[in-house]
């Protein structure tokens, strides 16, 4: 059931091709999208993405921030790898 | 003269200070191998926690959990069967249960 074929973490990337994933980028963005190709630094080619940007305003203390959130959707994307901190397959629960 | 006025203080007045409480040693690396399929709390420089059971990690530290909890400010924003954490953004790898 649990796939043991995980011997370094790129293997959680490789066995995710061709799947949706999710992908959490710097600057309060997130990525759903088909996982085409991925390299050593995390570049990605994806397709059918769907791009999430949380813009938090109002961070002063005491005043509760306000989290708008935009969407917008790419067809096809390359993600440099150095913006990505996390990246998530479809759950197999 | 007044030297000899203060005696030097008895011996074994104090008993010898207690040996320091049994740790683990080994290197950073003995310590990671010991972590792989154990419970972690991987926390990312931007203050993100991740509570999860460590598959397995490379040398950029690169970190695949499952059963992976998002901890911000204390409370559970996210949840993901696996995850892949890209290693540059790890400030530290923390052992949740015993080694």
């Amino acid at each position: 059931m649990e796939p043991s074929s995980i011997q370094e973490p790129f293997d959680l990337i490789r066995l995710s091709l061709s799947e949706r994933v999710f992908v959490k980028l710097r600057g309060d963005r997130e990525l759903t999208g088909i996982l085409h190709a991925y390299d050593g630094h995390m570049n990605l080619i994806m397709s059918d993405v769907e791009e999430t940007i949380m813009l938090v305003e109002g961070d002063q203390p005491g005043v509760a921030p306000t989290v708008n959130v935009a969407k917008r959707k790419l067809d096809m994307l390359f993600v440099r790898g150095d913006g990505v901190i996390l990246v998530s397959p479809p759950s197999r629960t | 003269m007044d030297d000899e006025s203060t005696p030097p203080p008895p011996p074994d007045e104090h008993a010898p200070p207690p040996p320091p409480p049994q740790t683990h040693t080994g290197s950073p690396t003995d310590f990671l191998k010991g972590v792989v399929g154990k419970r972690v709390i991987v926390r990312l420089t931007s203050g993100v926690d991740y509570c999860g059971v460590l598959q397995c990690l490379d040398g950029y530290m690169n970190i695949a959990l499952e059963q992976t909890e998002e901890h911000v400010n204390g409370a559970i924003t996210n949840r993901y069967g696996d995850a892949f954490i890209r290693g540059n953004n790890v400030l530290y790898i923390s052992a949740a249960e015993a080694i």
